[in-house]
């Protein structure tokens, strides 16, 4: 386990999203009805930025070309995306959300 | 919905039992309502026949990633490795359907072979319009409808210094970026007086043309070719200025023609002036169990209060979705409103709405020509209602007017270009304006 603490609670809304740098990985934080995801910041599609993305329901949609992702199961919903996004362990603690970023490559 | 929910046991057998339901044509929108047809529950046979012996795949890649990289070939396929075969959908790939009887609900293959369908569905996009005196296999000049075409123009453009594209419209600039963007001089004739005219408002052509100058693409605009001779090494073309230019590469990217051969020969209603296969909402074409959809179907389309054939990606996807509903007789819902994107010279360009539903435009942010411009066009009606809205590296902005595009709905245009509101409160705002009309 590597929990690492990526940013305050109070920094996201519901329905809102940063992007997370760490190292060379790009992540995403998103923040949907009271509940934190992490997931890999690039669309599986093309290159674009998640955190650029549209938030709801639970997913987010590339601001590329709409493909929609499921924020807790990283699946691909809806073309042009066929492979799902990389998903990480989150947890907050006293105010700060961590990642579980000892991921395998 | 699952079949089981929507169907009694024994109308499930009799659909299993029935004759298979046929898809003519394997693009994006075939491809798509084969599998729409599965995930809605059909358990009976699908054969879904192309021309083309691909398995069916994406089409916006072909003007850009397909042709920067041979790499790509392999990774545009519309569905995952495999897929058809777990889904039981038969593929016909590469001697397609050459005739329909309409009423005896049979289809003839180019191998001979026939095949009784239950319901069919056509979805046979288009082809690249050509010019009379450029008919295809002319040497030296390429159209881009099929990832054979996107092949052999790579080919030709590796070994060339300059190309030219005749047609400024959404596939020529495409072609004309990934050109540029490969170190290739470029040059782009076009009749009209400004780029992608039909589809956005002068103020957009004007910063397109600034971008794709700036990306170095020499713009001949309001430029008609009096005469256009192949030549050995080349194509010869003089325009109306009088000015001539010698094309070692031509791409000839002038639009489409919709593919409606087997429709009009099997009798169905044709759009006088789009060409296309008339459907109504439900995708149903005028002959009993037969449908459309994709670049070869004619629609009403609300927003523009006018049946168009929309040739875009998004589209054929809805139609594929509302054909294979209509096929089972399951409901579903409507279409979502039309988007479309492009990316060209850098820039993510995405368009929602249509044209024909806005006069006047807003400009949020700055359209600058330079480095990465963040912006939107936002398109009103005559009663302030966003109708149509472009955005430029904007998607995620773009994305929330969703709820406001084509719902009659008016909009400040001060706030619209205010880039401090952000457009989720703009949408709010709008709404809430709308409930309380007395305030505005």
């Amino acid at each position: 386990m590597a929990w690492t603490r990526i940013a305050a609670a109070n920094q996201l809304q519901d329905d809102e999203v940063m992007p997370i740098a760490l190292g060379d990985t790009q992540l995403a934080l998103f923040r949907s009805a009271g509940e934190f995801h992490v997931t890999d910041n690039v669309c599986t599609h093309q290159y674009a930025l998640l955190s650029d993305g549209y938030v709801e329901d639970g997913c987010v949609e590339c601001p590329l070309h709409q493909a929609r992702f499921d924020l807790r199961t990283g699946e691909a919903l809806c073309a042009p995306a066929t492979r799902a996004i990389r998903v990480y362990p989150v947890r907050v603690e006293d105010g700060d959300v961590l990642v579980d970023v000892l991921v395998d490559a | 919905m699952s079949w089981s929910m929507s169907w009694s046991m024994p109308e499930r057998a009799a659909m299993t039992a029935a004759a298979p339901f046929l898809i003519v044509g394997a693009g994006q929108a075939g491809a798509t309502a084969a599998a729409a047809l599965r995930s809605l529950g059909h358990a009976g046979r699908i054969v879904l026949a192309g021309d083309e012996a691909s398995l069916p795949y994406e089409r916006p890649p072909l003007t850009k990633a397909v042709l920067a990289d041979a790499g790509m070939d392999g990774r545009i396929g519309i569905h995952p490795a495999g897929f058809h075969d777990a889904q039981a959908i038969e593929l016909r790939l590469g001697a397609g359907v050459v005739a329909i009887d309409a009423a005896r609900r049979l289809a003839r293959f180019g191998d001979g072979s026939e095949l009784a369908f239950g319901r069919c569905l056509i979805a046979t996009g288009g082809r690249a319009r050509t010019l009379p005196s450029l008919p295809p296999g002319t040497p030296h000049v390429h159209h881009v409808r099929t990832l054979a075409d996107a092949q052999a123009l790579r080919a030709a453009m590796a070994g060339l210094r300059s190309l030219c594209v005749l047609g400024g419209g959404f596939l020529g600039l495409e072609v004309a970026a990934t050109a540029r963007a490969a170190g290739l001089a470029v040059s782009v004739i076009e009749a009209a007086p400004r780029l992608l005219s039909r589809a956005v408002p002068p103020e957009f052509s004007a910063w397109l043309a600034g971008r794709a100058a700036a990306a170095g693409v020499a713009l001949r605009l309001g430029r008609s070719c009096t005469s256009i001779e192949p030549k050995a090494d080349g194509v010869a073309l003089a325009l109306d200025d009088g000015s001539t230019l010698h094309a070692p590469l031509l791409v000839v990217a002038i639009g489409q023609t919709p593919e409606v051969a087997l429709a009009r020969d099997c009798g169905l209603a044709l759009h006088p002036h789009n060409g296309g296969i008339r459907i109504d909402a439900q995708c149903r074409t005028s002959a009993p169990d037969i449908y459309a959809a994709g670049d070869c179907a004619s629609q009403v389309q609300p927003l523009a209060g006018e049946e168009l054939r929309l040739e875009s990606w998004q589209s054929a996807n809805e139609q594929a979705r509302i054909a294979a509903a209509a096929m089972l007789g399951v409901p579903t819902e409507a279409a979502a409103t039309p988007w479309f994107w492009s990316d060209q010279f850098g820039c993510n360009i995405q368009m929602l709405g249509l044209p024909g539903a806005a006069t006047t435009y807003h400009l949020r942010g700055e359209a600058a020509i330079d480095g990465t411009p963040r912006f939107m066009l936002l398109g009103l009606d005559a009663d302030h209602c966003l109708g149509y809205a472009i955005a430029v590296n904007a998607g995620g902005d773009l994305r929330p007017l969703r709820a406001l595009v084509g719902q009659r709905i008016p909009c400040d245009p001060a706030q619209l270009r205010d880039v401090s509101i952000p457009p989720r409160q703009l949408v709010r705002n709008a709404l809430s304006a709308a409930a309380s009309p007395s305030l505005s």
